[in-house]
């Protein structure tokens, strides 16, 4: 596409965003400067309210800023309509949710090529490939996602964020609903499509062990972004964390 | 609990609202059928209250043959002598009634000539006379006349115009000296009248030195039942007398038979648009049931009882019934006008004055919408007491009942057989009322393919949803999925809607079934050129047309047909044909099982050839002798000569000469005149001199060659159709309101699934795309179902037809319609909910519980 590849995937500058009116207002994010650079796993941690998932929203053109700019892949989103957003979610963005990222009705290969079908796309075969071999579910492809354990369809969740090769991935608690075992074979696909296919992840979580595994981590406080760091260990969120806390 | 019914109700105004309609448009139905016939009935009673106002007995002929038209006899003037010397009587006169006398309109043709009663009368002594003159006055000589203030107004005549009106003898100018109206009623609903001096009115009906009847009053002192008692002592038994109420009564029973034929037909659709509409509350109860599965096991964990559950479902059901019967009474009021304006594209022109709205109709109105959509809440609100109030919390419990698939496959097959042998017994008549069973049996046929479809809802989406996913990729996949994952509701859904079509094609394929094999009878029995009738087509016609027609050139043979009812054999007013046996050789022959047409040319005054299949049922063959019992009092004797196969019916029971005409009451009538033309005529010069014939002496009669005799009756056969299909439309409407709705329910409770498509970059149009595939491909599920049933019924029904010639043919052009008419409805009932879907906020739709 473009010939001089933007150094920072998503940017955002002095992003706010309020809900409700006057004294009732709540201002989730308040003033938000912030780059995701390429290639980067970016962790954005914080508790409960303090606005992580709005600004995932914001970020991915879910969800409109009240003010300020949303830059993606050189695209500023703020002012787009709702036809040239869901463009941008088809072309440049891939989504795991926490929960209900499959269509039930499909199989689980279905699922990870839908949004190629939604374009009315074919896969690059030498990608399915690598994906499916990634995913490992081996024979059970062909199945549905109430066939699939917790784990396997959030493996087929984030084969179908990668298959289109989006400018960013963005992950809403992918692990939230998992137990442990199953959470590190997701962190560890996401890791690998970062180290393997140069991806952009961006991931929202409040679990210390999931965001060990990014190299970055962003926590955020009543809408404004308190920490900016290397990821490191999970001993090291954990402190980041609580630096936040006693501050 | 009963609040959370009412709060549930409230919580959903759309769907609580849409679930009614379906109600609302079968109840609609009856009460506006029973609110339309009581009005009619009531609106005729006033009339006939009217016209016998004033008078305390009547006399007429003694009826011995129930006829159609209703025409008494005429009898002997003489009466009205020996009436007048009846003690007790203070004044009597009498008076011609006939119901075959048209008033012509300006240019030339009979007003209201396609089966609107028209009658011409007698004036009669004032104190006898009910009906008022608001302009001019009485007719006082014999080229003088009256009509009605209705018609004289719809055909632009005002007092002083010429007036030219068709009775037996040849059309005749008068001067319209006044118009009429009866009492303070305007309409004589929709007939026409004429009205003349005796003298006029005996000469252009050929009842000279006759009445019709005669009205009497009594002396003061004298009761109408004694006065009618005394008369009947010292008259004739051909004649009787009743008291003007006794009278008016019979009058009113006369109408009331027509109007309770009419009412049938009209429940019986009202039926099958309640029928569909308790399919759609089935499903819709089923389905929102299912959807709050949580709900209700929350309750039962706080310590509700499965009894308290049942019950708020059911009092969600009935009060949703009571608001449809509400709305359905009053929607009812104004539908009556409209089915009133389809008795007049039928031609069928009532009288309704205001609107009748009986405690009977409201009682019945509740008791059906009521009744109903409680009666389809039952198994779904049974349902959920099976929910184990724990299981029910946990995240995305559907509700779910994997029964016996056997089991239920089983009863489905059962009862699509046992409607199908109830149907086939039905029709051929050993289970009586044939009707009855024929309609249980369909009803049981619905049921059974019902339970059955899902098991076809996969391999069907399959057969219309490939080609969808072929072309429209995902958007079509999606569709075809959506609509396999519940086979259940969409087989309901769909079978909701295969009700009405079922009901359309079968009409449709029978209609064109009946129409081709009446056609092909008669290409095969008459040799006539040309046909002469009523412009109705069954009217009289003056016996004065044949030899006018056999005068003019070129026409070899003019041969009348009489079509007469008599007590034939026992049969009250059975129909019978009396043929010019001179005559009857060169235009007709009859498809002889016995016999060959020197016998029918050769018939006697006491000889017959019959209906073979009427001969089976009374044990006649031919050198058997019956009596038939006419309508003037005769009872003739005939012996049976040969036998015919009628398959359409044409003849009636049995076909004799037409000397024995006057026996009949027929001497002056006849229906048809049947011409062939000399060889080697010029047809278009004799078409075009006979046609300036009757228009110039006989305008009620048209003459039709073949093919355009045929082309009528086809015509009559869709003008039929018509008025069925605008009923059935019903049904197929609110079967549209079911797939709105449950494509509603579904979408609702698919939300955070369209969140996430939107998410992953669907665009809200290939949503929409969705939901109208899926309702198409409902719709079309429907529509195939419909039409395989109604080709299933159209076989079942014509059995008895079959094997004498009932020629099936399947309308593949109007069965092709209806699936492009399925297709258009699928797409109009998902305009709403796949705007809904599209509509839907992403971020909300993901966050949904």
């Amino acid at each position: 596409m473009d010939s001089h590849l933007p150094e920072h995937i998503v940017t955002a500058t002095d992003v706010h965003r309020h809900f409700g009116e006057g004294d009732a207002a709540v201002h989730a994010l308040d003033g938000i400067s912030v780059d995701f650079p390429r290639g980067c796993f970016t962790a954005i941690m914080g508790p409960s309210g303090s606005g992580k998932s709005t600004l995932m929203h914001v970020l991915a053109g879910l969800d409109r800023p009240t003010s300020g700019s949303v830059v993606v892949d050189g695209v500023e989103i703020s002012d787009l309509d709702d036809k040239q957003l869901t463009e941008l979610r088809r072309d440049k963005v891939g989504f795991v949710f926490q929960f209900f990222n499959l269509l039930p009705v499909l199989t689980a290969e279905e699922n990870i090529r839908l949004p190629l079908s939604i374009a009315g796309r074919k896969a690059d075969p030498e990608l399915m490939a690598k994906l499916v071999d990634a995913v490992d579910l081996g024979d059970r492809l062909s199945h549905r996602p109430a066939e699939l354990s917790g784990g396997q369809q959030q493996r087929v969740a984030v084969a179908r964020a990668l298959i289109s090769q989006p400018a960013v991935v963005f992950a809403d608690e992918p692990t939230g609903n998992l137990d442990s075992g199953t959470s590190e074979e997701v962190l560890a696909l996401l890791r690998r499509a970062v180290d393997e296919f140069g991806q952009t992840v961006v991931m929202v979580t409040h679990d210390a062990n999931a965001a060990a595994i990014a190299d970055r981590v962003l926590v955020l406080v009543d809408g404004r972004i308190v920490r900016d760091a290397e990821a490191g260990s999970a001993e090291r969120v954990h402190d980041l964390l609580k630096q936040d806390t006693v501050a | 609990m009963t609040s959370v019914a009412l709060r549930n109700l409230l919580a959903r105004k759309a769907r609580t609202l849409l679930t009614s309609l379906a109600v609302v448009l079968g109840v609609m139905m009856v009460s506006g059928t029973y609110i339309l016939t009581d009005t009619i009935d009531q609106s005729f009673g006033n009339i006939f209250e009217q016209s016998n106002a004033g008078i305390d007995a009547v006399v007429s002929a003694k009826e011995t043959v129930e006829t159609d038209d209703n025409q008494e006899s005429p009898f002997s003037a003489d009466i009205l002598d020996r009436v007048q010397g009846v003690e007790g009587v203070e004044a009597a006169d009498g008076g011609i009634f006939d119901t075959q006398v048209s008033i012509l309109d300006k240019d030339g043709e009979p007003i209201g000539g396609n089966g609107a009663p028209s009658f011409g009368a007698s004036v009669v002594a004032d104190r006898f006379d009910a009906l008022s003159y608001p302009e001019g006055r009485k007719p006082a000589a014999d080229d003088e006349v009256v009509i009605d203030k209705q018609t004289a107004g719809r055909a632009g005549y005002e007092v002083g115009d010429r007036v030219r009106v068709a009775g037996k003898e040849d059309a005749t100018a008068y001067e319209l000296v006044g118009v009429a109206t009866l009492g303070d009623v305007d309409s004589f609903g929709g007939a026409s009248i004429a009205l003349f001096t005796l003298d006029e009115i005996r000469r252009v009906t050929r009842k000279e030195g006759e009445f019709d009847q005669i009205s009497v009053a009594a002396a003061p002192g004298v009761s109408p039942e004694e006065l009618t008692r005394r008369l009947d002592e010292a008259l004739p038994a051909s004649v009787e007398a009743q008291t003007g109420q006794e009278d008016t009564q019979a009058q009113k029973d006369d109408v009331g038979e027509f109007i309770s034929i009419l009412k049938t037909a009209m429940l019986i659709f009202s039926g099958v648009s309640l029928f569909v509409a308790a399919f759609l509350i089935f499903n819709t109860f089923s389905i929102t049931v299912a959807q709050r599965t949580r709900e209700f096991s929350m309750l039962r964990t706080i310590g509700a009882s499965r009894r308290q559950l049942v019950r708020t479902v059911v009092f969600e059901a009935a009060a949703i019934g009571l608001l449809a019967s509400v709305l359905g009474l009053l929607a009812g009021i104004g539908f009556a006008p409209a089915i009133n304006a389809l008795f007049h594209a039928l031609e069928i022109d009532l009288p309704n004055e205001g609107s009748v709205v009986a405690t009977r109709t409201i009682v019945l109105a509740f008791a059906l919408g009521i009744g109903l959509t409680v009666l389809a809440s039952l198994i779904p609100a049974l349902r959920i007491t099976r929910v184990p109030p724990v299981t029910g919390l946990r995240e995305g419990a559907v509700l779910e009942t994997p029964k016996s698939h056997r089991l239920r496959s089983a009863l489905a097959t059962g009862l699509t057989a046992i409607g199908a042998v109830s149907m086939l017994l039905g029709v051929f008549g050993a289970l009586s009322p044939g009707e009855l069973w024929i309609g249980v049996g369909a009803a049981a046929v619905f049921f059974g393919v019902a339970l059955l479809s899902p098991r076809l809802v996969g391999p069907m989406a399959a057969l219309v949803g490939r080609p969808l996913e072929r072309f429209r990729g995902v958007s079509g996949r999606l569709a075809r999925e959506n609509a396999v994952r519940n086979p259940g509701r969409t087989a309901s859904t769909a079978a909701a809607l295969m009700i009405g079509l079922a009901l359309v094609s079968f009409v449709a394929i029978f209609a064109s079934g009946l129409s081709s094999s009446i056609t092909a009878a008669f290409d095969k029995t008459v040799k006539a050129d040309l046909i002469l009738t009523n412009t109705d087509g069954f009217s009289d016609i003056s016996a004065g047309v044949t030899g006018a027609v056999a005068d003019v050139d070129g026409v070899e043979v003019a041969s009348p047909t009489r079509f007469a009812q008599a007590n034939t054999a026992g049969d009250e007013g059975g129909y019978l044909t009396l043929v010019d046996t001179d005559t009857v050789g060169s235009v007709m022959t009859l498809d002889w099982e016995e016999g060959d047409d020197a016998v029918l040319a050769g018939l006697g005054k006491t000889d017959a050839v019959i209906d073979e299949k009427w001969g089976r049922e009374k044990g006649l063959s031919v050198g058997d002798d019956f009596k038939a019992e006419t309508s003037s009092g005769k009872t003739l004797s005939y012996t049976v000569r040969g036998t015919f196969v009628d398959r359409a019916d044409f003849n009636g029971d049995y076909v004799a000469s037409d000397v024995t005409a006057a026996a009949y009451g027929e001497p002056n009538s006849l229906q048809q005149v049947l011409l062939s033309l000399e060889d080697g005529a010029d047809t278009g010069a004799v078409r075009k001199d006979i046609d300036a014939l009757v228009a110039d002496r006989y305008p009620t009669v048209e003459p039709k060659d073949k093919g355009e005799f045929g082309d009528f009756i086809s015509g009559e056969v869709n003008q039929l159709l018509g008025v069925v299909y605008a009923l059935l439309a019903l049904a197929v409407i609110v079967s549209l309101f079911g797939i709105v709705n449950t494509l509603a329910l579904s979408i609702h409770e698919r939300t955070r699934e369209l969140g996430l498509i939107r998410a992953v970059g669907m665009s809200r149009r290939q949503v929409r795309r969705i939901i109208r595939y899926e309702a198409v491909i409902t719709a079309l599920i429907g529509a195939v179902l419909g039409s395989v049933l109604g080709v299933l019924f159209a076989l079942i029904m014509s059995r008895p037809l079959a094997d004498e010639g009932f020629a099936l043919s399947i309308p593949v052009g109007t069965l092709i319609f209806l699936l492009i008419l399925a297709i258009v409805a699928g797409v109009i009932a998902a305009i709403g909910p796949a705007r809904r879907a599209s509509r839907l906020d992403v971020l909300d739709a993901l966050a949904y519980e």
